[in-house]
This record gives C-alpha cells, structure tokens and sequence, in this order.
C-alpha cells in the first residue's frame, strides 16, 4: 500500500476545481479519482468545490417545475426501493468516488494482466480510449529502469500520474500517487528510476510534441 | 455598494444566494429524510432544489420538459440514497450539487458510451475516511457561500459559467471574448479568495 504521506506533487487547484465542477473530460477524470483515492489534502479540496458547486446551485435562477411534476415523482420514488443502511465509511467513500470515472472500469484486469506493447527499447504502453462526453486519451506507460523518455513537450492539458516505480526529472521525482500537473511548455524527459520499471498513467487531450529526432521516430508508434 | 450595483447589472436575472437559515434548513430537512424518510420534510426539500436542478439543466442546453424529467431523476437520488447523507460530510446544497453533476455526467456518458457499467465493481483501493472527523462542515460551507457571493463581478462570472454552464476554461474564454489566460487566472483568483477565507478552518 502506498503511503499517503509521500506523496509531493498534486494537481493544480483550477484542475481539482474543473473535476468537482463535472467538466475534466474523462481521461483526465479517471487520472484525478485515482489521485484522490491516494490522497486526502485533495479530496478535502474537491470536497470544498463541490461546496463552491452546492453554492452555485442555490443561485441558479429556479425553473418551475411541471405542475404534476411532485405527484409524478412520488409515483416513480413508490416503485423504488430505498437504499438500505445508514451513513457509513462506504457513504463517505460513495460521496466521493460517485463521480469518479474509475480506473478499474478501464482496466478489468489490473496493472499486472496489461498486455504491454513494446514502442522502443525500455518503453512500452497501452492506450485506452477514454471516450466520455468530453474524449481524451488514457495511456498506461510503462518504463524500464534507467530509461529516459525522448525529450518532448505539452501544454497544460496532460496529466501523469504514477502507479509504480518511480521518475524524475528537472521538476523533482515522483513516486506512487504522486500527480505531475504542468505548464510544461518546456520540453522535458523523465528517466525512470529505481530498482522496478515505471508505470504511469497518462491523460492528454492534447498531442505530445517530441524535440528530438529519437521521439519524432518514435511517436508514430506510441501513437502520441 | 458598487459591488452590489455591478452585480445586479451583471446577474440582474440569478436570483439572489439564500441565506445561510435557509442553507441550514435544507440540511436539517435532509437529515430528517435520512433519519426517517419524512415525506413532508422531502416535499420541501423537493420544492427548494427540484426547480434549481431544472434551471442548472437547462443553462447547460436541457430542453424544458427533458430537464423537468432528469430533475425528478436527480430528486429521485436524493430520497433514494438519504440514508448516505452524512450531515459531518456535507450540506445538502453540496450534496445535493454532487447528485445532480453526478447524474448529468452519466447521462452524457450513456449517450457516448451505452456499455458501460456504471455498477462495475471497482479495483481501486476504498478511500480513507475524510478527514472531515477534524473539519466544522458547516461553518466551511457558509464561508465557501459567503465568499463565493463576495466574489468581484467579474470572478463571479468564471466560476457561474465554470460550475453551472459547465463550460470549460477554453469555451469561457470563447463565450466571454477573453484570452484563456485571462479566464484562468481569474478563476485562480478565486479560488485563491474563497480558499484563503477558510484558512483559519485548516485543522
Ligand atoms: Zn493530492
């Protein structure tokens, strides 16, 4: 089990306020609810967006419901049964995961039954479609030790979040649940540190920009 | 008082915050409907939110008789899952806000993506518990309010189209003619704001 306590790097506060607002697309969704199962300063901070949210809705100009819309509503909440039990831990779990686009639905097996695909030496993936309302890539990445991903660049739309193993790079190392969230206009290159291969999780909206010749040959095979 | 005129002028047809009483009633009711499924005490609850969930759907493009439809869904939530509304987690305005975000997504992702399972048991770790043991909720909840009704104009505006219209950093900067550094660094400012209004709050 991860310690909470090691994680350094967050998302940024607008990112956590666009996923408590409901309008992360899904691939970023995903990489933030498995953030926030690891970690409890930003959980207590999509919590006080969702407050900000709770405020908002007060102050939606009200639209008048149907006139038959209550007697409706009592005839449809009859033929339902109401959820059983009191508030629990599982209550407090649900009131966060509710909106959670959750990893595991993507990835049925887990980590370890990834069927990888090798996209140059050290480097391997696999992407998958995170086709929600708002589309977005998904892409487990998967980095041998001592390997360094090529030199690229992106704007602020992607986030990595790592599941195993650790990198680093200028910005500091990062380790299980640790979240990279960057203006990174500066292109960078991770390398994979540790003794066990990186595996990350990556979100983009918008395609990676390879500076080097090795990433450009590259990139056509990780499909970036 | 300027403020207050700009924010007439600006939100001249957003009906006014309620105040923290009625905040604080809607929670009380909601605790009621947990406890013992009070009819009458949902009825009001009904009354206060149903008409907020609908206009919400309909700022996001819901045609009027769709979003009278998913505001009954969203209430059908609520009085569904009370009994997981813990009053120490939330106020029933946030939780309220959660249930019916929470219903649109899936709405939007049924339509994108009818095969998936939204019961599919998850793989994740359970979360750990809040450290909402260690936070006053409520008193959070009226400063996030009081702070949000603060806001310059001009802030007030990103965050309503943020959270209700549901329109992300780029479409605000579209629908308001603003570069997109602009909408984000007001939002931060924002955020800063009602952030630093809770900081003697932090346990
Ligand atoms: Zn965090």
């Amino acid at each position: 089990m991860i310690s909470l306590s090691n994680i350094r790097h967050h998302p940024k506060v607008e990112t956590l306020a666009a996923y408590a607002a409901g309008n992360l697309d899904e691939a970023r969704g995903v990489v933030i609810a498995t953030h926030l199962t690891l970690c409890a300063d930003c959980r207590l901070a999509v919590r006080d967006f969702e407050s900000l949210g709770g405020a908002c809705l007060e102050s939606v100009e009200p639209a008048p419901m149907n006139e038959s819309a209550l007697a409706s509503f009592w005839t449809r909440a009859g033929a339902q049964e109401r959820a059983a039990g009191s508030a629990s831990k599982r209550a407090a779990n649900d009131f966060a995961l509710d909106a959670a686009h959750p990893l595991a639905s993507y990835l049925k097996r887990g980590v370890d039954a990834i069927e990888w695909r090798q996209v140059a030496p050290g480097l391997a993936q696999q992407i998958i479609p995170a086709e929600g309302y708002r589309k977005g890539v998904l892409r487990l990445l998967k980095i041998n030790p001592g390997v360094r991903i090529p030199k690229h660049s992106h704007g602020d739309e992607e986030l990595t979040l790592i599941l195993r193993g650790s990198y680093a790079y200028e910005v500091g190392d990062f380790s299980p649940g640790d979240l990279a969230d960057l203006d990174d206009s500066v292109p960078h290159s991770p390398l994979a540190t540790g003794e066990e291969a990186c595996i990350c999780l990556i979100a983009t909206s918008a395609p990676l920009r390879f500076k080097t010749l090795v990433g450009r040959v590259v990139q056509p095979f990780i499909g970036l | 008082m300027y403020r207050a005129l700009a924010r007439k002028m600006t939100f001249q047809s957003h009906s006014r915050v309620p105040g923290n009483a009625a905040a604080d009633e809607m929670t009380a009711l909601l605790a009621k409907v947990a406890a013992d499924g009070d009819r009458d005490a949902f009825d009001t609850l009904f009354g206060f939110f149903a008409p907020r969930i609908k206009g919400y759907l309909m700022k996001i493009g819901a045609a009027a008789d769709l979003a009278d439809d998913l505001a009954q869904e969203a209430m059908l939530r609520v009085w569904r899952k009370a009994k997981l509304f813990d009053p120490a987690k939330a106020s029933a305005s946030t939780w309220i806000f959660t249930i019916a975000r929470n219903l649109r997504i899936d709405a939007a992702r049924r339509a994108a993506k009818p095969a998936l399972d939204p019961d599919e048991p998850t793989l994740l770790p359970e979360h750990e518990p809040l450290a909402d043991a260690r936070i006053d909720v409520a008193a959070r909840d009226e400063r996030i309010k009081a702070a949000f009704a603060a806001l310059p104009p001009a802030q007030y505006e990103v965050v309503h189209l943020h959270f209700v219209e549901d329109l992300t950093h780029s479409e605000i900067a579209e629908r308001l003619d603003l570069a997109l550094g602009t909408v984000k660094s007001r939002l931060r400012l924002a955020f800063e704001k009602i952030r630093k209004d809770l900081g003697d709050l932090v346990e």
